[in-house]
């Protein structure tokens, strides 16, 4: 098991999520409850945002700003009204002494959909 | 000569014909400027940035071309594509920056997208929509991303890496066609190798576009500069040839230039363009608005973009060759703006000339006769460039220059 330190609890106040890189991956952590901690990769599922910009934590929910786009940060299932057909992908984590901890094994993404192919005509 | 009275002021003078003179409406008339938009802009190819300004993947720039606005993008596959830089929901401006990158996303969107700030929908660089805000909530399956891509333009990267844009998609001519070989003198020497930008500015001129396109294509005005009084003429110098192309392209034949005679000037020969004679200096003046200017070691090209019958919008852009050393790039810059910037020997001089041109021919003075009459072999001092160009214009007006209300085809 590859459990790693990623922060210190105090370090991402309650309601608030921030970047940290653990072993050059970059990681999101969020603190959605007092003893809430969840832990996922940098982008977006949808499109790819920076959620450390766009993400914004409301009790267990993470939505993204850019198109409001939201998931349960305890179970990574879809839960807003926009349309949404992308799980969010999270680290295993827990917290032991204070400390965030997360299993990351290799870094998890996401593949997006490329442009489409340029078939278009005249 | 005596001074004449009204009568005798409105007469042709002297022996002119028909085609060697015009008449100033041309320049001033709310409804010819409104027709040559539609009849001109929007069926032209036209020239609207270089390729080295947006020389990443996801580098944009925008602009318009006959009031439509413009969006030049270049796509993760290194293509460069144009699109109207218009949302297809509501109509808002998709983006309003002149330039830069969608690499990294923007305030409202997402990365490597454009985004209409209104209402967040995107598009990726083909101009496919990527993402429609609650589409089915509110489409159901009545529409779908499928249905609202970009407006695509025709656009090539052609004669030295400038992009062109066409907003007519029959216009059933590459940009090769169109410029109906006036480019050939130029072509060796700026295809050889990329070009970049050095230098970029724009001005608003209180003149008609064609104006401005006018004192480019006559050289008769070396009477305006006082430099080239005291050291442009000579016998090489008068022999250029004026050479009219299909679809009223002129170009201004070569000579070389004696940069070294003149006081605080130094030769270009070594940093002279790529096969070109050294110091040699060519000028393309291309219908309706864009004219490339290659003096020996920079290359000058304006974009004009008519705003209103007496206001045009001109980007001047200094280009180089991509690889220039620092040194060289330096010296290039300073041989363009010794001509071209502004304590150069020229271009405030034509836009004070075009100014002032323009002040006298408001729109509602009364018309008055614009002379384009010298023949001299086609050589430097005749007005063949500008007679070339109205002849074209008059086609595509179906107006006749001299005679505005007077359709193309009617003769004198």
């Amino acid at each position: 098991m590859a459990w790693k330190r990623v922060c210190s609890t105090s370090e991402v106040a309650r309601g608030r999520l921030a970047p940290f890189v653990v072993d050059g991956i970059t990681v999101i952590v969020a603190n959605f409850d007092d003893d809430g901690f969840s832990v996922f990769p940098p982008a977006c599922p949808h499109m790819e945002e920076p959620l450390d910009q766009s993400g914004m934590c409301a009790g267990t929910v993470l939505t993204c700003s850019k198109h409001l786009y939201q998931w349960d940060m305890r179970t990574g299932e879809a839960a807003g009204p926009a349309e949404n057909d992308r799980v969010l992908l999270r680290y295993e984590s827990k917290v032991e002494g204070g400390e965030v901890l997360a299993h990351i094994e290799s870094e998890l993404v996401y593949e997006y959909e490329d442009d489409e192919d340029d078939d278009f005509e005249w | 000569m005596p001074a004449r009275n009204h009568e005798r002021w409105n007469e042709v003078p002297g022996r002119l014909r028909d085609g060697e003179y015009i008449d100033s409406r041309i320049y001033s008339d709310r409804e010819i400027f409104e027709e040559e938009l539609t009849k001109i802009w929007k069926r032209s190819w036209m020239a609207v940035c270089h390729e080295s300004e947006i020389p990443e993947p996801y580098d944009f720039r925008t602009t318009t071309v006959a009031r439509e606005p413009i969006i030049v993008a270049r796509g993760p596959d290194g293509q460069v594509r144009a699109f109207l830089n218009v949302c297809p929901h509501r109509g808002n401006t998709i983006e309003n920056r002149p330039a830069g990158s969608f690499r990294d996303g923007s305030a409202s969107g997402a990365p490597r997208h454009m985004t209409c700030m209104f209402h967040g929908w995107q598009f990726d660089m083909k101009g496919n929509c990527a993402h429609i805000s609650r589409e089915k909530e509110g489409y159901q399956n009545r529409l779908s991303r499928k249905d609202v891509g970009l407006r695509r333009l025709r656009c090539e990267v052609h004669f030295g890496g400038f992009v062109w844009v066409t907003l007519d998609d029959a216009i059933g001519k590459s940009v090769e066609e169109w410029g109906g070989g006036c480019f050939d003198c130029l072509k060796e020497h700026v295809d050889a190798e990329p070009l970049e930008v050095f230098h970029y500015h724009k001005a608003i001129i209180p003149c008609n576009y064609k104006l401005w396109h006018d004192t480019n294509s006559e050289f008769y005005h070396d009477y305006l500069h006082y430099h080239n009084r005291i050291t442009g003429f000579n016998e090489a110098y008068f022999a250029r040839q004026n050479t009219g192309f299909e679809n009223g392209h002129v170009t201004v034949g070569s000579f070389e230039v004696q940069y070294d005679k003149y006081e605080g000037f130094e030769s270009r020969e070594t940093l002279s363009f790529p096969g070109l004679p050294p110091n040699h200096w060519y000028m393309i003046d291309m219908f309706p608005g864009v004219n490339f200017n290659l003096r020996g070691s920079a290359l000058r090209c304006d974009i004009m973009t008519p705003l209103a019958p007496d206001r045009v919008l001109i980007e001047f852009r200094g280009l180089g060759l991509k690889s220039d050393t620092p040194e060289e790039r330096i010296s290039r810059i300073r041989h363009h703006n010794s001509i071209w910037g502004p304590f150069g020997r020229n271009l405030h001089e034509d836009l004070l000339a075009v100014t002032t041109q323009q002040a006298a021919m408001n729109e509602h003075a009364e018309p008055r006769r614009i002379l384009h009459g010298r023949h001299e072999n086609n050589t430097i001092h005749d007005e063949i460039g500008m007679r070339h160009f109205y002849d074209e214009w008059g086609r595509w007006m179906n107006r006749r220059p001299s005679d505005p209300e007077k359709p193309y085809a009617v003769a004198a």
